[in-house]
């Protein structure tokens, strides 16, 4: 909410420097996001009053006005606006002044036509948003007088109130904050309303929703422009000025906090009743739009119709205009939670509901009343009835709340003295109730204040404690615990050693949104979506990695990059429940290297090996199977031992149209991190030496490495400790359809070295076996 | 007087030591130590001599060989090496290194990193809660029933059936508590997400460390104490640390942490980065609610709770200008942090 250093001024002696009082503010939690000066930028502009205005020669958009500056002879300016007439008094920027807009104004021509200066909207001036024509200025305002006699300089700020703080929505509120925070009084207080109190003419049957209602007719009022001094105080704040009724009931609501409402008294039938609105009632409102109410919409009406959106909006057919002449003004309580309901359900947000469901001060209603009631017999000089009509009942005072002194020291971590804390409260308008055994009891109790219905429990004591004493004078204590490591530290920590594992195997992590945009459903026919997307870039939750990397690959190929080789390890969510799925997905593009290298120039292009190297840096017992998967064009199980733990391959060209191909793997990584974690055992090193045998094969080349591989290896040779595949060939030179292996076969026994004679009886088996079984053409 | 030996050797060492090159040098050896080279030959005389002399010049003789056999061993090792280095020296040290292709880790895992990493020397475990929450869980348990100013539905992302995206890492604490009886020393990493249009600074999906311990006896004393530490350990110990008091529903007193510090860009400004507070009561009436018990009673346990935006942070710490950067995945963007 923007605040007018000059208004809070009103009620108590402020800081000189406004940089003091957004400081003192924000250090007790009242945060001043930004302080702007006005009127400064005011220098040579004056009152002036048109004399005379005459179309422009050669301009259809513009006139040519003759105006009095109070210098005695006459200025001519050309100006664009149209809604003035003769006689109006004008701020006028002379040659030399310079704008709020940057604009330095000059002497001109103005197509053929001379202009000595420039007739100014509020917005040239800083006054306001109003650009729409020249800032009119009251009748009273001395011709050639400088304009900043009329606007005073004042500092703007903007300062955030938190929800629990509606006592601080008003200039009066916020005062009272200063004045608890600086241990200045306040110079004058909103006075007790001494009008009669009559309960008829009105009825509440919403009275949940409304627990108080009041209205007070005004007659023989004289609606039009408000006088400049109150334009300019709720302009100065954002407030766009109406008419002087609908300003004063905008000033009270910022001066005191407590909205109220104007109705034209002549178009209301019959008694006001505040009731709940009907289903599908419909409702044309200020703003002139028509809503269609529910049951839980508390509406002000007539005997006819609702009137009034209560603590929302007013109707527009009962709204105060320049013909009204006789206005009833409404003053009321509503329930916080019903208004905050109506306003979200018809997306009405405004100034009032605002102040409404963050709750008003019950005893600032009446007080407000008679404010917007003494200003409107100034002002609009209407007659207020002598008494004021209510119904309903205004809700109790907020309950007593006790404090433990020892309690207040706990939670802060220092000893604050009693009396230290028995002041700060008072200063915030606590009062204190003696009690002889609460004060045995090493504790007191407070009575809160209307106002402050956030102060509930003790520890809402202890905040005021806290803000006005100052949070930077308590002093951070080191207080640490020895904790045991829970599953959640364990899956981080094997989470973490993939990433390093990943990295260290030359692929980037990223991180893609777990929120999926509506083109993007290749892989996710199956996601679960949002009831409520913001936008068609995010509009599901992904149940796959893959879509994310295929658009991280997309982007990267887009932006030049030869080689893309990444993965990403995070949360999926699978149909129809929502499941929570960890998982890993990997995908791999374009040149093995990043940029060619002096130590190898031949480049080769990353494949489907380099696939199942990546994954097996952190799948144990890693192997491929032959899988089915519609986008995938050479589509693989990934199982590690016998557990399928995901599915890869070569990414059909149809699926996604890149230079080459492109593989891609998705593994499921808790299935991988329920393997309980136990600590590596030693094994003793190898003390006699293994004896290795080489063997080169030609086969068809339809027999996979894995059936070699197994016909080698079972049934087991007892000395044979492992195999290693090092070389593999096809071409013309061994025949069409076949191809050429060689293996490495190491042979050991761990407790005696080897004869050559016992490795070749082994080795000549397996030989056998390969030539038998396989068919293998075996090379010597 | 100098015995003809030791004139001989000193000649040798003499003509060893200026020897050129590796040519001239076996030439001296040969002249010394070769089959009739003049040590050789004075070996030869040894049996001309008296009884008397014939110990005292083997003696000697045996002194000579062996100096003028290192003299030899150490000039022709010096040789060596000096051949070894010229060839070497054609080398051009300047090319480049073997490229190994090594992965970046993504600047958020960084960030995620370090943070952990400081908490956990702080003694806190790590704990996991679900992306997909019910209102329970993220509003109601957290202090902030319906109609609740703060609670706040339009920001919120829905699933069709009435679950939700949880807005922050706070459901944690509740889940955390409902499994676990006090005391509770927890950060839970996390993503989040609000309904925000992406922009420079806003992203529907982000991230957050929420942190909880709860004991007896835990102060704002003990929340400054920690958050200050963390604060110093991440942006350095130059770091100046503000904490502000503010209002969140869960936690009373609350407070918002800032920090300042020469070492970031904008320097003297103070910067917000998290939230934290004391855990409001209301948190720990619902938790036992939900658990049926009395484990968290009010009047015997107190704790602090804090929220840190990994996002934000990682802008803050790494000079990031735009939060969207994180989820683009350029990779000119992620080498940088390699």
């Amino acid at each position: 909410m923007k605040f007018s250093v000059n208004w809070l001024h009103e009620f108590v002696d402020l800081p000189k420097n406004p940089e003091e009082i957004a400081k003192l503010l924000t250090r007790a939690g009242v945060e001043t996001e930004n302080i702007e000066t006005r009127g400064a930028k005011i220098d040579k502009v004056i009152v002036s009053q048109i004399t005379a205005s005459s179309r422009h020669p050669n301009a259809d958009r513009l006139t040519v006005c003759e105006v009095d500056d109070g210098s005695g002879t006459k200025r001519q300016i050309v100006c664009g606006a149209t809604n003035y007439k003769a006689g109006d008094k004008i701020p006028l920027a002379l040659p030399g002044a310079k704008l709020d807009n940057g604009i330095e104004i000059r002497k001109t021509n103005l197509r053929g036509v001379e202009s000595e200066g420039m007739l100014c909207s509020p917005i040239e001036l800083g006054l306001g948003e109003d650009a729409s024509g020249l800032l009119i200025l009251s009748a009273e305002a001395k011709i050639g007088a400088p304009l900043s006699d009329l606007f005073p300089g004042d500092t703007i700020l903007d300062v955030e109130i938190t929800p629990n703080r509606g006592d601080l929505l008003s200039h009066f509120g916020l005062t009272r904050e200063i004045a608890a925070l600086t241990g200045k009084k306040l110079k004058s207080t909103p006075r007790e309303a001494k009008t009669d109190i009559k309960k008829s003419g009105l009825t509440i049957s919403a009275t949940r929703e409304c627990p108080f209602f009041s209205a007070r007719k005004i007659e023989n009022v004289n609606v039009g422009p408000s006088p400049q001094w109150l334009r300019a105080k709720i302009e100065s704040v954002g407030i766009r000025s109406i008419n002087n009724i609908v300003d004063i009931s905008n000033f009270v609501m910022l001066e005191l906090g407590q909205p109220t409402h104007a109705f034209d008294a002549d178009k209301l039938k019959g008694g006001i009743n505040v009731r709940l609105a009907r289903q599908d009632e419909e409702f044309l409102a200020l703003d002139g739009k028509t809503y269609s109410l529910a049951p839980d919409n508390c509406v002000v009406a007539d005997q006819e119709r609702a009137v009034g959106i209560g603590g929302v909006m007013g109707g527009e057919e009962t709204g105060v205009t320049n013909s009204t002449k006789n206005i009833l003004l409404e003053a009321a309580y509503f329930l916080p939670a019903s208004i905050r309901r109506t306003a979200r359900n018809l997306n009405l947000p405004t100034d009032a509901s605002y102040r409404f469901e963050r709750g008003v001060d019950p005893e600032m209603v009446l007080r407000a009343s008679q404010r917007a009631t003494e200003l409107i017999r100034e002002i609009a000089g209407g007659t207020p009835a002598t008494e004021i009509n209510v119904a309903g009942k205004l809700p109790t005072n907020p309950a007593d709340v006790s404090l433990s002194y020892e309690k207040c020291d706990r939670v802060v971590g220092i000893s604050i003295k009693r009396r230290t804390v028995d002041e700060i409260l008072e200063g915030f308008g606590l009062k204190q109730t003696k009690s002889e055994r609460m004060r045995k009891n090493e504790s007191s109790k407070w009575k809160i204040p209307s106002y402050r219905r956030d102060l509930q429990r003790d520890v809402d004591l202890i905040e005021e404690v806290v803000r006005a004493y100052g949070a930077d004078k308590i002093p951070g204590t080191d207080r640490s615990r020895f904790t045991p490591a829970s599953i959640a530290d364990h899956a981080h920590d094997l989470e973490s050693a993939w990433r390093q594992r990943l990295a260290a195997a030359g692929l980037d992590e990223v991180r893609t949104s777990k929120l999926l945009p509506r083109e993007r459903f290749a892989f996710s026919k199956s996601a679960i979506e949002l009831r409520n997307p913001l936008s068609e870039d995010h509009v599901a939750l992904r149940p796959s990695i893959l879509v994310g990397l295929l658009g991280v690959l997309d982007r990267n190929i887009r932006a030049g990059a030869e080689r893309v080789a990444i993965f990403e390890i995070g949360r999926t969510f699978i149909r129809p429940s929502g499941k929570e799925e960890r998982h890993l997905g990997i995908l791999l593009w374009g040149n093995a290297a990043s940029a060619p290298n002096w130590r190898s120039p031949q480049s080769r292009s990353l494949d489907l090996f380099d696939l199942k190297g990546a994954l097996k840096c952190v799948v144990p017992n890693l192997s491929f199977r032959p899988g089915k998967f519609p986008d995938l064009a050479l589509p693989v199980d990934v199982f590690s031992g016998d557990q399928m733990i995901g599915f890869g391959g070569q990414l059909s060209a149809a699926k996604f149209n890149a230079p080459g191909p492109v593989f891609v793997a998705e593994a499921h990584a808790d299935l991988l991190l329920i393997a309980e974690e136990t600590a590596t055992k030693f094994h003793e090193i190898e003390k006699f030496p293994g004896a290795t045998r080489d063997i080169a094969m030609i086969v068809p080349e339809e027999i996979p490495h894995e059936t070699i591989l197994h016909s080698i290896e079972e049934p087991r040779e007892p000395l044979l400790e492992s195999v290693e595949l090092f070389d593999l060939f096809s071409g013309r030179e061994i025949g069409a359809a076949r191809k050429s292996l060689a293996y490495r076969l190491t042979y050991r026994d761990r407790s005696r070295t080897l004869t050559s004679e016992e490795v070749n009886a082994a080795h000549a088996k397996i030989r056998e076996r390969l030539r038998r079984d396989l068919g293998a053409e075996l090379r010597e | 007087m100098t015995h003809p030996l030791e004139q001989l050797r000193d000649d040798a060492l003499c003509e060893i030591e200026s020897a050129p090159d590796e040519q001239a040098l076996e030439t001296a050896r040969v002249k010394y130590l070769g089959k009739s080279g003049s040590i050789s030959s004075w070996s030869e005389q040894m049996r001309t001599l008296g009884k008397d002399e014939k110990p005292i010049v083997g003696k000697l003789l045996n002194e000579v060989r062996n100096a003028v056999t290192a003299a030899l061993e150490s000039r022709a090792a010096n040789f060596r090496s000096q051949m070894e280095s010229e060839g070497l020296a054609r080398i051009d040290i300047s090319l480049p290194g073997t490229p190994h292709e090594i992965g970046a880790l993504h600047p958020l895992t960084q960030m995620w990193e370090r943070s952990i990493e400081i908490f956990r020397r702080m003694g806190f475990a790590l704990a996991d809660g679900p992306d997909i929450e019910d209102e329970w869980h993220c509003f109601d348990a957290l202090n902030t029933p319906p109609e609740h100013p703060a609670r706040n539905e339009q920001d919120t992302f829905y699933l069709p059936d009435g679950r939700l995206l949880r807005t922050h890492t706070s459901t944690v604490q509740i889940r955390t508590m409902q499994a676990a009886p006090p005391p509770i020393r927890v950060i839970a990493p996390g993503a989040a997400y609000r309904r925000d249009e992406l922009d420079a600074t806003h992203s529907p999906q982000f991230h957050q460390i929420e942190g909880l311990y709860v004991d007896e006896n835990v102060s704002v004393a003990d929340l400054k104490g920690a958050l200050e530490f963390f604060m110093r350990e991440l942006f350095g110990t130059g770091t100046e640390v503000q904490f502000r008091p503010h209002y969140f529903p869960f936690t009373e007193p609350s407070l918002e942490i800032y920090v300042k510090s020469k070492a970031l860009k904008g320097g003297e400004r103070w910067i917000e980065v998290a939230g934290s507070g004391i855990v409001h009561p209301a948190v720990f009436e619902a938790v036992n609610k939900a658990r049926g018990d009395d484990a968290y009673d009010p009047k015997k346990w107190t704790g602090y709770a804090f929220g840190l935006g990994m996002d934000r942070l990682a802008m803050i710490l790494f000079d990031i200008p735009d939060i969207r950067l994180f989820a683009q995945n350029d990779l000119r963007f992620l080498r940088q942090f390699a």
